[in-house]
């Protein structure tokens, strides 16, 4: 079985994509707002993911 | 108060027949998606099963723990233990096959192995939500 290495930003993004994919699916009634949920997902889940890194980068010192 | 029970028996909806989302939601645990092609959701399906595997895979290949159903030193090890077995074995035929072919995979510290791990859960509670979905539609509550 291959073994791969990721960087933190590899693999939260693509966390990112495929948890927005099936939130946005199964949370919404129609496709339109299944996208937009999944975008807006996916927008917060990057906004958390380069906030919380220049936090830590910042406080770090 | 006969007339009050009536009226508030007469005002919850009837039952779904659990005919109608046994095999949809028991085939969305098996295989990710399966559920939604069942109910003729194919684009759905296809976007669940790609995410939900992907997700799995990618777990496995950054060597991901797989949690075992054990009591632990305290109250929180336990409760981590237990769910995080929960969530793994929510992923379906992909656990039970892992796990068939021996994957075993021991904690070990690195953030790759720690992502692993954190994908392997996701997996499985998204794998949840795709089976609440599939019982959404079974049931006529979406479409």
């Amino acid at each position: 079985m291959p073994k791969i290495n990721l960087s933190h930003f590899e693999a939260a993004f693509l966390f990112s994509v495929f948890a927005s994919v099936v939130m946005g699916i199964t949370t919404k009634k129609t496709n339109p707002e299944r996208v937009n949920y999944g975008a807006y997902c996916f927008g917060c889940f990057m906004l958390a993911l380069f906030g919380i890194g220049w936090v830590m980068r910042l406080g770090h010192g | 108060m006969a007339v009050q029970s009536n009226t508030a028996s007469a005002a919850q909806p009837a039952a779904t027949p659990i005919g109608t989302w046994l095999l949809p939601v028991a085939a969305a645990w098996v295989i990710p998606g399966a559920g939604h092609f069942l109910l003729k959701k194919n684009g759905r399906g296809a976007l669940i099963f790609g995410s939900v595997v992907l997700m799995f895979l990618f777990g496995l290949f950054m060597r991901g723990m797989m949690f075992t159903p054990e009591k632990g030193v305290d109250y929180l090890t336990s409760l981590i233990n237990y769910g995080g077995f929960i969530c793994n074995l929510a992923a379906g035929a992909l656990y039970i096959l892992s796990a068939m072919f021996g994957y075993n995979q021991p904690d070990m510290a690195g953030a790759v192995h720690d992502y692993g791990t954190k994908f392997l859960v996701t997996a499985g509670l998204l794998n949840i939500l795709a089976m609440v979905d599939a019982w959404e539609i079974a049931t006529g509550k979406k479409d």
